[in-house]
């Protein structure tokens, strides 16, 4: 049974990934894209939950799926931040005529 | 027979996975920003394929639905409504940011995989837990009828003992549609009349409207003249 999938390797694909959406955040310049770069970080996290919990044991008065349920929260809270995070992106690209974060400093001295 | 299915599974893994970096790495990289979101969509493709090895199909069909049918869609809407940036330089970063982004990105990948390389309850499993075949006229464990049947359970767990964090979530949910409107709503006299907002800054009016339009039209005003905020 040792040629089952390996958790760890479940684990090393959510660390790529979230350092791939890290490395987008950082880099790049125009908001939607560092949008989409922090969906690449959710997901990633999301995969983690989910292999913990088919590979573990879950705690005695936790129910059967609790991975499963977080990962359904963290999609949740997902969806309403990307639909709140586009808003912004489009009133601040109403107002400066770009989408890039650089443009959006009237906050700094 | 069990073990040559079980190296099917592994190959597979491994050639998803790779697409699925791919994706990650095209989202990230593509100067073109449609291009960025048609590869955001293969990743959370693959996502969903990562959630199908884990026996976790109903989520598996919510990736999809959810993330590929209304988030990748919504982030399209945003790209077409902001068209002016896509493909031009001022996507790419700037010089200095790039070499600091590139060592963190490194660095915490490192710092991931030494931790998950390290702990041997990660990398020495015995595979995961079994799902027993249930007999007939056998109750099934609590293990194998949640992964068999993930809607129902996830029902269940919905409206039982994830009773309140579901309500949170819908109470969640509704304040980002209704804040997503408010922001994203375009008034008329904001388009017709730019100067009134400064009046109504100075007056301060006392409807949160009043405020919004305010600082709203107060942006143009200050930007026209740069050296007076500081």
């Amino acid at each position: 049974m040792h040629n089952d999938i390996e958790l760890s390797w479940f684990l090393y694909f959510a660390a790529a990934s979230f350092a791939i959406g890290l490395l987008g955040v950082l880099l790049r310049r125009n908001a939607i894209a560092v949008l989409m770069a922090i969906e690449i970080m959710l997901n990633a996290a999301n995969i983690n939950f989910v292999a913990f919990w088919r590979y573990g044991t879950p705690p005695a008065g936790e129910g059967p799926l609790t991975g499963v349920m977080v990962a359904l929260f963290v999609i949740t809270i997902a969806a309403a931040e990307v639909a709140v995070g586009i808003g912004l992106v489009l009133l601040c690209y109403r107002r400066w005529h770009a989408a890039d974060v650089d443009r959006y400093d009237t906050l700094s001295g | 027979m069990r073990s040559e299915s079980n190296h099917v599974n592994q190959s597979l893994f491994v050639m998803i996975s790779a697409l699925g970096l791919i994706g990650a790495l095209g989202t990230v990289l593509a100067r073109n920003l449609v291009h960025a979101g048609l590869f955001l969509v293969a990743f959370f493709f693959v996502i969903a394929c990562q959630f199908v090895f884990l026996e976790a199909e109903f989520l598996a069909a919510i990736q999809v639905l959810v993330y590929i049918g209304a988030v990748a869609i919504l982030l399209m809407f945003a790209i077409m409504l902001t068209r002016n940036v896509q493909g031009d330089d001022t996507t790419t970063a700037p010089r200095g940011v790039i070499i600091p982004a590139l060592a963190t990105t490194l660095g915490l990948l490192f710092v991931l995989a030494f931790g998950i390389s390290k702990t041997a309850a990660w990398t020495q499993s015995s595979g995961r837990p079994a799902i027993e075949v249930v007999k007939p006229g056998e109750k099934p464990s609590a293990r194998a009828l949640a992964v068999n049947e993930m809607g129902r359970t996830v029902g269940n767990e919905l409206l039982t003992r994830y009773a309140v964090p579901f309500e949170v979530a819908g109470l969640l949910l509704t304040a980002g549609l209704v804040g997503a409107i408010a922001l994203a709503h375009r008034d008329a006299l904001e388009e017709a009349a730019p100067p009134r907002g400064v009046a109504a800054r100075t007056g301060g009016s006392p409807n949160g409207q009043g405020n919004g339009e305010a600082v709203l039209a107060s942006g143009p005003v200050s930007s026209s003249t740069p050296s007076s905020g500081v």
